[in-house]
């Protein structure tokens, strides 16, 4: 053996022997070479200093009285403790059977006496070699097996996690974001077999919500590698909006960098949120209520003519009152639509006739920055809620108004197109029937854009271009996430269009079915 | 021709301005309530040409009060006028379904009330 012991010496080695002069001979012989020896004459002592401290090896004098080495070994080889450690025995005995019984007992090899010394060293060094490589290999095994079984264990957890839990749950490669599983929970929000999404593109099981918000999610987490999180409003296949927090991070998987989706539903204390928000408007509108009456009745004059710092001041207030009242009652609107309060009143309308009560609503408004309103209307018989969607062409002209100069232009379309415009086009192919179609409209003005990192959260709640809109343009920051809501509930899409300093087109588009008048 | 007008709102603000607003307007006598409890005690003993109501309310709302006062023989005959705030709108069928006579929304304009409430009575 070519190492040494931590204790100093190469190893520890216990010989027994009957014959005093043989165990001093070995004695001298061994500790000569460095290795720790202990020295025993009768076999049952022997035993007992093996179990009580195991050596390295163990020579055993094979003829000896009361217990003789093949007993000796016998027991050894009984004992757990002391079963490895390798047993050379030492005989005057050259006869094979001796040997060869020798061997049958446990032995690991045999040693003539009287013994060449370097021929002992020899098979001491050769068995410590190999007893010390078997025992790094057992080493190794063992760490195998538990390595093995940590990994069983880890991915046995994962899975069971992965599979039941709550939250929803991909995971897609990287930087594809190829699906490579699913769970259950993210399978049932999105409506999807997991057959049809597996090596499917991520971004399809939200096809329903803000694709390109998570398509830039995943460009960040690959850019980045740093965990991306945000929320999304997410349409089951029952129309139901649910608000996940949807979580990216990098993990690897069999060696291949991969994402880790996992979304947490947070409708319910999204609902708390809103629930307050509701109470709080009614609380805020009752107050307004009188305000906004007693200014009116200041107004009229009854009460005496105010001078012109008056007037203006009044007038101030009385803004600002409407102000808070449309504030209030748009946020009220969008709580009412998200919490599916409000139920369609779908019928049979004339588009042309909404569109007219849209755009006659807001003449006035138009007229004041001489904003001319061109319409192209297809004449189209179409089945929705009057009402909200009249809501939403005034909401989308207002703000073409708002944000266009004098003297601009705005135009407003209606068209029969293909049902394909109402469906993403991942959904197309689903959809054949001949008498599907989709009524799209048009909101067009040459105002100044809306910057492109803008876009896809303009649809959110209080996000305008710019923070300052809203107490310019007299907005609430509600209008387009409202209009969002109606056209989603009515199945359809908007989406929007600009360019900077050119101006921005939103499209609105609802599925109809049945031949159009 | 002067009016007898009941308002009932729990909200002691707009009970004064929608009093303010009809007295100036048209100088119609107004009592107000500030529960449904109150207004039906009223109601009954009291002859009112128009009941103007509050739907939101604690404890006793506008559409339980409406039902009390369609349900006495004293107060039956009474047309009553809905107030609600934008964010509970009615359908007309809910309208008719609760016997009131028409819905005015919130905020409304104090002045123009009297107008509002002749043309939909035909006063």
């Amino acid at each position: 053996m070519n190492t040494s012991s931590p204790q100093g010496f190469k190893a520890d080695i216990l010989v027994i022997d009957d014959t005093p002069e043989n165990l001093n001979l070995l004695n001298v012989m061994l500790t000569e070479q460095g290795y720790k020896v202990r020295s025993v004459t009768k076999g049952s002592t022997g035993i007992r200093g093996a179990q009580t401290l195991p050596p390295d090896l163990i020579l055993l004098d094979i003829k000896m009285p009361i217990m003789s080495g093949y007993e000796v070994c016998e027991h050894l080889k009984a004992d757990e403790r002391t079963r490895d450690i390798p047993v050379i025995f030492i005989s005057a005995l050259g006869d094979v059977e001796g040997k060869v019984r020798a061997f049958s007992v446990g032995g690991v090899d045999y040693i003539t006496k009287p013994f060449q010394v370097a021929e002992v060293l020899a098979r001491i060094n050769s068995h410590l070699t190999i007893r010390h490589l078997q025992r790094q290999l057992e080493d190794q095994n063992l760490r195998l097996r538990e390595e093995i079984r940590y990994r069983e264990q880890a991915e046995q957890t994962f899975t069971t996690v992965f599979q039941k839990s709550l939250n929803p749950m991909a995971i897609a490669t990287l930087p594809e974001g190829t699906l490579i599983n699913v769970n259950p929970s993210l399978l049932k929000i999105s409506g999807m077999a997991f057959d049809s999404v597996l090596g499917q593109p991520l971004i399809n099981l939200f096809w329903r919500t803000n694709r390109d918000a998570i398509a830039e999610m995943l460009t960040a987490l690959v850019r980045t590698n740093r965990l991306q999180r945000q929320e999304f409003e997410f349409m089951t296949p029952g129309y139901a909006t649910r608000i996940l927090l949807v979580s990216m991070e990098q993990i690897d998987v069999n060696q291949t960098a991969c994402v880790l989706l996992t979304a947490n539903d947070i409708t319910e204390q999204k609902q708390l949120e809103n629930e307050f928000i509701s109470l709080v408007s009614h609380e805020l509108r009752t107050p307004l209520t009188s305000l906004m009456g007693s200014l009116d009745i200041l107004t009229s004059g009854k009460l005496g003519e105010l001078n012109e710092y008056g007037r203006r001041i009044l007038a101030i207030a009385t803004a600002s009152t409407e102000r808070l009242i449309r504030l209030i009652n748009d946020i009220l609107d969008l709580e009412r639509i998200q919490s599916g309060e409000i139920v369609l009143q779908k019928q049979s309308c004339q588009v042309v006739d909404l569109c007219r009560q849209a755009v006659d609503s807001l003449q006035a408004m138009a007229a004041q920055s001489n904003i001319e309103v061109q319409t192209e209307l297809e004449p189209l018989d179409i089945h929705v809620d009057p009402d909200r969607l009249v809501q939403t062409l005034t909401n989308l002209l207002s703000n073409a108004i708002k944000f266009s100069e004098m003297h601009q232009t705005i135009r407003l379309k209606v068209e029969k197109r293909d049902p394909s415009v109402c469906q993403p086009e991942w959904k197309t192919s689903q959809h054949s029937d001949a008498d599907q179609w989709c009524c799209l409209i048009t909101v067009q003005d040459q105002g100044r854009g809306i910057p492109p990192d803008k876009l896809h959260t303009i649809f959110d709640r209080f996000q305008q271009v710019d923070s300052s809109d809203s107490r310019k343009n007299g907005g609430t920051g509600l209008g387009l996430s409202i209009c969002r809501s109606i056209v989603q509930q009515h199945e359809g899409r908007i989406w929007v269009e600009s360019t900077l300093g050119e101006g921005s087109t939103f499209y609105v588009s609802i599925p109809q079915s049945g031949l159009p008048i | 021709m002067n009016r007898e007008v009941l308002v009932v709102d729990d909200a002691d603000d707009i009970r004064a301005i929608t009093q303010l607003g009809l007295e100036m307007s048209r100088g119609w006598h107004v009592l107000t309530a500030n529960s449904g409890q109150d207004a039906l005690q009223m109601a009954a003993t009291h002859a009112f040409d128009v009941i103007l109501l509050d739907m939101m309310m604690p404890e006793m709302d506008g559409a339980l009060t409406l039902r009390h006062l369609k349900a006495d023989s004293r107060t039956e005959s009474i047309p009553v006028i809905l107030l609600t705030a934008k964010g509970t709108p009615l359908s007309s069928a809910e309208i008719q379904r609760l016997g009131a006579n028409a819905v005015l929304g919130k905020p409304f304009h104090p002045l123009q009330l009297a107008d509002q409430i002749c043309n939909i009575l035909g006063w």
